[in-house]
């Protein structure tokens, strides 16, 4: 296996992805630079969210999945093909955090949706796992706001909270890649201001892959755009070109 | 003619409305008229003082209470067989079992929920004989192959109950257990499960009302109309549907008639309040998850 | 490279084993009722004795051991009462949801649970003492256990399970119906005339089917108040005998191999009505879109 170079975290080649036997992803490339906030945009259905699933191997939960290709992901300073990893599948997805569009938490406490995971897929005792949990708050800047509510059930928190409180869980498990589907799709501005200012801060420390579907929050947020059209990866601009108006003109004609 | 046909419905439902209804109340005020005077605790121990009695000290001749015993062991000894197998079974069917082999056992649990109550009598029955030919010629029927048989009867409303709750989740909620880097056993047990409770809770209840009331399955399985207590697994019983059926055509006297309206007014608020609770339960389960 | 399925540590492995043993369990349980019944029954065949039920005449002293009646009876008892529990059942439903004065409206559903948790030996009781000396006395007909008042009692108990399934698909159904009709100008009874019930077509047939299989399943009502005279029935005040009546009675008293055997074949014959239901409800929902499943 060639060994891609250190500037990535993750290397995606002919990635083919059908559910019952209907194409999702029709063979994608795509690399991702370490460290660095990569942006998918792509009409719905163009299957944005089939690619960042198939990063921590979570299409397969789904019925009827059949993948195909390659996804090789650094974690741990080496280089993992994940579909032929010795390690179980529960730690690839403790490795690659994940965050929905609609935040998606436990019907448990605040805490308890802190510390579960913590307990149950790191083996933590459970003044442990409230460490850990505190330091993800801190990180997640969330600490202030919650500090005083750990008890109080997670759903009570309003929507921009309870996606902030998902980002805290999926940063407690200590992730070295984490995965965005559409994390501002139900919130309002300022939440959506607020949660992109975060990712921006986390960038650097994470490789972070983002589905979104507006080109203003790409524009705000990535260090590259990748473009999916019809389960095809269409086009990759980086750095400059995301400046340049003309390109993405024509970037949101391809894309929307 | 085609509106004619629209008024003739608006006003036949409501005709077969309260036909049910009035069936219903001519039923109920029946049985509360002739049961209010044989109410109280004479009904379940007849002569005997109330507390030996309660405790099995002193035996029963001329209450239910003996029935209430017996249908009390019978439902719970059901429940332990039916309700751990059930719920596994059914977490299987809905989470692990794929393709063929869920389209055969569901098939077969399907078969399982219509055979009717008396055949499965007649299995337990069977299973008897067997016995007899075979291995044991002292077997006979009694309260564990009474229980046995009526495990299998409500199975399938817990295998259902338990595939039905754990289907109407949110499918993120399982995703999302999944994307932590739970295992799919430790997503089920710790997310999946405690969020199906109530439904699986509905079904256990729906369960144990059928156990209680059925008669059928009993009938050929070890029921008796005079065994006292239960006095164990390998010993016949007396059980309140069967009382109720047995003085309902071989009752001497008033005395004893009163018996059977009370035993039929006893059971009936048993039966009616699981399902009642049954079917609430049920329905908040898909209002909780109802967007 | 085709994904391969997840690995999962050791321990696991026989938490799933014994999921699936349990689920394999309920699948042996219908292979044992089955085989029991064949096995039992098998003596019939064997010395060709099988032609011997099927005759109406039950007269086990002279060596008669005819089914056919009770099949007649259990036939009869069943589609009677669900010709009576049917209409009564898509009523109530139209009924719950709003033909009718408000009050009524929102008693139905509540009521159709109710019915559904009462024991059958409670209706059979009742009924001895309620409505067979109505029966016997009001119509002056004979002893009044017969078919008429097992197929009253009948209808009642089935109604809940046909009311049910009835009202799971009109629920299905009106969320996307309603406020298109109401749009149109319709009346309430003008839609479910001509909207909800031509659309539930199917769903409604499961509900026939399903009731009819309660009403053939069931033992004590027959039992109780049908006579139980092993007769071909003739008319509502004959006294009849079900299959399910059949082997609850001559369990209690007889015994002999050719006896057992005519019982394991009422009991195969039982089996096989269940399969019949549910293969005609399986098909009714593959073919149909959204045919509705009852709750309880």
């Amino acid at each position: 296996m060639t060994q891609p170079d250190d500037n990535l975290a993750g290397r995606i080649r002919g990635l083919k992805v059908a559910f019952a036997g209907r194409p999702a992803l029709a063979g994608v490339d795509l690399d991702l630079p370490r460290g660095r906030l990569t942006v998918v945009l792509g009409r719905s259905g163009s299957g944005k969210t089939t690619l960042l699933r198939s990063l921590n191997r979570l299409n397969e939960c789904l019925p009827d999945c059949r993948t195909q290709g390659l996804v090789q992901l650094r974690l741990g300073g080496t280089w993992r093909d994940i579909h032929q990893d010795e390690a179980p599948v529960e730690d690839l997805r403790r490795r690659v955090g994940m965050v929905f569009q609609t935040p998606a938490l436990l019907p448990l406490s605040v805490a308890k949706n802190l510390t579960l995971p913590l307990r149950l897929t790191l083996g933590l005792g459970k003044a442990e796992a409230l460490e850990a949990g505190q330091r993800a708050l801190v990180k997640a800047q969330r600490w202030d706001e919650v500090k005083d509510r750990l008890r109080q059930p997670a759903v009570g928190l309003s929507g921009g909270q309870q996606q902030r409180l998902c980002l805290a869980r999926a940063l407690a498990l200590g992730p070295e890649i984490l995965l965005l589907d559409e994390p501002t799709a139900s919130l309002d501005y300022q939440a959506t201001a607020k949660i992109e200012e975060l990712l921006l801060s986390l960038a650097g420390e994470y490789t972070l892959v983002v589905v979104s579907h507006g080109l203003g929050q790409a524009r705000r947020l990535a260090h590259q755009v990748a473009v999916l059209r019809q389960g095809l990866c269409s086009r990759v601009l980086e750095g400059i070109g995301l400046r340049d108006g003309r390109l993405l003109e024509e970037l949101l004609d391809e894309a929307f | 003619m085609r509106g004619r046909r629209a008024l003739a419905l608006a006003w036949l439902a409501p005709a077969a409305g309260l036909l049910a209804l009035a069936a219903t109340a001519l039923l109920l005020g029946f049985l509360l008229r002739e049961a209010a005077p044989a109410w109280g605790w004479e009904l379940f121990f007849g002569r005997a003082p109330a507390w030996p009695a309660f405790w099995g000290r002193l035996p029963v001749w001329d209450g239910i209470w003996p029935a209430c015993l017996g249908t009390l062991s019978l439902v719970a000894l059901a429940s332990l067989l039916a309700v751990p197998l059930g719920v596994a079974a059914g977490i299987h069917l809905a989470v692990y079992a794929g393709g063929r082999s869920r389209r055969l056992l569901s098939l077969a649990v399907d078969i399982l929920a219509s055979v009717p109550s008396i055949v499965m009598g007649l299995f337990g029955f069977a299973l008897i004989l067997l016995l007899r030919a075979t291995l044991l010629p002292s077997a006979n029927t009694c309260l564990l192959l009474a229980a046995a048989c009526l495990a299998l009867l409500i199975l399938p409303y817990l295998v259902s109950a338990t595939r039905l709750a754990l289907l109407s989740l949110p499918p993120e909620l399982g995703l999302q257990g999944a994307a932590l880097g739970l295992s799919r056993w430790q997503n089920l047990r710790h997310v999946l499960l405690p969020a199906a409770g109530r439904g699986i809770l509905g079904g256990v209840m729906l369960g144990v009302g059928r156990a209680a009331e059925d008669t059928a399955v009993i009938m050929l399985t070890g029921v008796v109309a005079n065994a006292g207590l239960p006095a164990g697994l390998l010993g016949k019983f007396e059980a309140l549907p069967f009382q109720i059926f047995y003085l309902a055509s071989q009752y001497q006297g008033p005395e004893e008639l009163r018996l059977g309206f009370g035993a039929a007014l006893t059971l009936l608020a048993l039966t009616g309040l699981l399902f009642l609770g049954a079917s609430g339960l049920q329905r908040t389960l898909e209002r909780r998850w109802r967007r | 490279m085709p994904s391969r399925p997840e690995r999962r540590p050791a321990r696991e492995g026989w938490v799933e084993g014994a999921l699936g043993l349990a689920a394999l369990t309920a699948a042996l349980a219908v292979a044992a009722i089955l085989g029991f019944l064949l096995y039992f029954s098998l003596p019939l065949f064997e010395q060709g004795q099988w032609t011997k039920l099927l005759t109406w005449h039950w007269r086990p002293q002279q060596g008669q051991f005819g089914i056919l009646a009770m099949l007649a009876g259990s036939l009869c008892l069943g589609l009677s009462s669900l010709a009576l529990a049917f209409p009564l059942g898509v009523g109530v439903v139209c009924c719950a949801h709003g033909l009718g004065p408000g009050w009524l409206s929102r008693l139905m559903m509540p009521l159709v649970r109710f019915l559904a948790g009462v024991p059958t030996v409670v209706y059979g009781f009742a009924a001895v003492f309620l409505l067979v000396p109505l029966v016997r006395d009001g119509l002056g007909e004979g002893s009044g256990v017969c078919w008429l008042s097992a197929m009253l009692v009948l209808a009642l108990l089935t109604l809940p399970t046909v009311a049910l399934l009835v009202d799971a698909q009109f629920a299905a159904l009106e969320p996307r119906l309603h406020l298109a009709a109401a749009a149109l100008g319709l009346t309430r009874a003008q839609e479910l005339r001509y909207l909800i019930l031509p659309l539930s077509g199917r769903g409604l047939g499961a509900a026939a089917t399903l009731g009819f299989g309660r009403a053939v399943g069931d033992t004590l009502v027959p039992l109780m108040l049908s006579g139980n005279a092993p007769q071909p029935p003739l008319s509502l005040f004959d006294s009849l005998r079900t299959l399910t009546a059949h082997i609850a009675l001559v369990l209690a008293t007889d015994s002999g191999s050719l006896v057992y055997g005519s019982l394991f074949a009422s009991g195969l014959i039982l089996f096989a009505l269940a399969c019949l239901v549910h293969l005609a409800l399986a098909w009714l929902r593959a073919s149909g879109q959204g045919v509705a499943r009852s709750r309880s």
